[in-house]
């Protein structure tokens, strides 16, 4: 298991690292408590004027919010990071040095960063959660629960998928900067389930952005509301996406060695 | 046999496609929609082998594609055509075998954690290198001592100087125990004493473990320290590959000849240009040919305390290189 070995062990290097900076954890949680406090005073207004969007209650809109913000931590803690760095060091050349490493350079590209204090938007989004399930049932039921697992894993992947392209571009188009803003203006869209949205935006957020995989599918299965089909589709796409990023991420690599002075 | 070199290049090619454009705002704008590409041919089929613990000097201006071929030997990037082995592998092919024998060393990047001391960092590659700790220990320790870091490891690597930076970033480098060595201008940037520790531990090393380098260095003082051959490129092509003392042979169209009289120095000039005085010392330069008659002249006429005769100092010879545009 070398990959889980390289990811521990940068894991390992990464806090160290970011130990050293404390002043990082207060900026986080002070960050993570402005996007959580206007995220609610949205859906507050929202629910102010109705009792329903789309089907869903405020409860479970709670619910999605949790879930954007939580899976916005894990983008921000680990996949972020890592790629930005990739498209900073084609830049500066810099990424020669995972290159003469013996050991895959997609691991070694996708792991060697990690911003731990985002785990404050983890711990939030997950709170956030907790409280729009208490509103809506009981106790959550296994399968929902296992359901949930997948979606979010599955999502995750998706989002380093595109991630990932996004880091690859960087080995045509020097300056990938303005794409990772745009990442960061489209993931807002997932505070709300995708379904509220017009067809092509809706598509977009789906299979261009795959923020509807990441967010509103785990959402749907804490909820309830997911169809198996859904659970199915969002596996092969994650495979498809998964082999197709590596492919590219190999070719573009060539291109790398083939170009670079 | 190919097998018996540590590293084999032949015919070695690698050709660059690079945008093309005039400065201004027209042509970015045109570019934009139809992008012009030039050719660039940055090495230009180079032949050479090293032998096992064989020090080569890789010498050429900037430009000259050395860096070109130091990535090709490292496998970051492809030939455009010819053939280039490293320890018996290609290394466009990555084999992990392969890069764990081999190590590249870029003087002006460091490839350590930043915030973090370096002994955090040399664990990182302890693990990505698959060394056993026990090997590790002494290996490292060893590398310690010689390039003599026992307390800057224990520091955050951003609080170190340049010059320690390196030797810290040379110790990552090497834990490994690679065969191959290629060292990109490890010197740059440092301070005399510096390069003179650094050479001596390049000089250590290749003793103790009989370590193949190939090295390129603006300093011809780290070449001439260390290679007692240089490989001389320019514009993509070798000009001259072979000991130091024979580039000065084969290049410099003149010697210098020292001389101290016992009468002062007048009339000096009708041996040669005088290009120096300092005190009773008078250097001059003297068409190589010229040497043996002018220097038998000048103790048949005049009083002579002493007399030196010499090659002109490396760097003018190597200036002198670079100046022709083509060998042939």
């Amino acid at each position: 298991m070398g990959t889980v070995r390289v990811f521990w062990l940068f894991f390992r290097v990464g806090v160290m690292n970011e130990l050293q900076y404390r002043m990082n954890f207060v900026v986080q949680l002070l960050q993570s408590a402005i996007t959580l406090g206007v995220a609610l005073a949205v859906l507050a207004l929202v629910y102010s004027h109705t009792d329903d969007l789309n089907g869903w209650s405020q409860s479970e809109l709670l619910c999605v919010f949790g879930i954007q913000i939580l899976m916005g931590g894990v983008i921000k803690a680990y996949i972020q990071p890592n790629m930005t760095r990739v498209i900073g060091e084609v830049r500066d050349g810099k990424l020669d040095y995972a290159l003469t490493k013996p050991e895959d350079a997609q691991v070694l590209a996708s792991v060697r960063e990690v911003r731990i204090w985002q785990v404050v938007d983890v711990i939030s989004g997950a709170v956030v959660l907790g409280f729009g399930l208490s509103g809506i049932v009981a106790d959550l039921a296994l399968l929902d629960a296992a359901a949930f697992a997948v979606a979010l894993v599955l999502g995750a992947v998706m989002i380093y998928c595109f991630w990932l392209v996004i880091a690859t571009g960087a080995f045509w188009i020097v300056n990938m900067w303005h794409a990772i803003e745009l990442f960061d203006g489209v993931y807002l869209t997932g505070r709300f389930p995708v379904g509220i949205y017009p067809g092509w935006l809706r598509y977009s957020v789906t299979f261009l952005v795959p923020i509807a995989f990441a967010v509103t599918v785990p959402a749907e299965a804490v909820t309830s509301r997911l169809e198996w089909q859904t659970l199915v589709i969002a596996a092969l796409f994650a495979t498809v996406l998964f082999v197709g990023t590596r492919w590219f991420w190999r070719f573009g690599l060539k291109r790398y060695s083939g170009a670079s002075a | 046999m190919m097998s018996d070199y540590a590293v084999h290049v032949a015919a070695l090619e690698k050709v660059f496609d690079v945008p093309e454009r005039e400065a201004g705002l027209r042509a970015a704008t045109k570019s934009l929609v139809r992008r012009k590409w030039r050719q660039v041919r940055a090495v230009h089929g180079i032949s050479f082998d090293i032998a096992p613990g064989e020090i080569v000097g890789f010498l050429g201006p900037n430009g000259a594609g050395k860096t070109t071929t130091l990535k090709m030997l490292s496998g970051l990037l492809y030939p455009t055509g010819g053939e280039a082995r490293v320890l018996g592998h290609v290394p466009s092919r990555r084999e992990r075998a392969f890069l764990r024998r081999i190590t590249l060393v870029m003087g002006n990047r460091n490839q350590l954690q930043w915030d973090l001391p370096a002994l955090d960092s040399y664990e990182l590659n302890r693990a990505i290198y698959r060394i056993p700790r026990d090997d590790f220990r002494p290996v490292r320790d060893e590398l310690i001592e010689l390039l003599d870091v026992g307390d800057l490891v224990r520091k955050p690597v951003r609080n170190l100087s340049l010059g320690e930076r390196m030797k810290v970033e040379i110790v990552g480098a090497l834990l490994h125990r690679p065969q191959v060595l290629f060292l990109d201008e490890p010197t740059i940037g440092l301070d005399v004493t510096m390069q003179k520790r650094i050479r001596s531990f390049v000089a250590e090393y290749n003793r103790r473990h009989g370590a193949t380098v190939l090295l390129t260095s603006h300093y011809m003082a780290d070449v001439q320290a260390l290679c007692k051959r240089v490989i001389v490129i320019h514009h993509g092509r070798i000009l001259f590959d072979g000991p130091l003392t024979g580039l000065a042979e084969q290049f410099a169209a003149y010697k210098t000849i020292g001389v101290a009289l016992e009468n002062g120095h007048g009339g000096l000039e009708r041996y040669g240009e005088v290009i120096h005085r300092d005190g009773e010392w008078v250097t001059l330069r003297v068409p190589k040919a010229e040497t043996p008659r002018v220097a038998a002249q000048l103790l048949a006429d005049q009083a002579v305390l002493d007399l030196t005769i010499e090659d002109p100092p490396i760097e003018d010879v190597i200036e002198l290189v670079f100046a022709q545009e083509r060998p042939e």
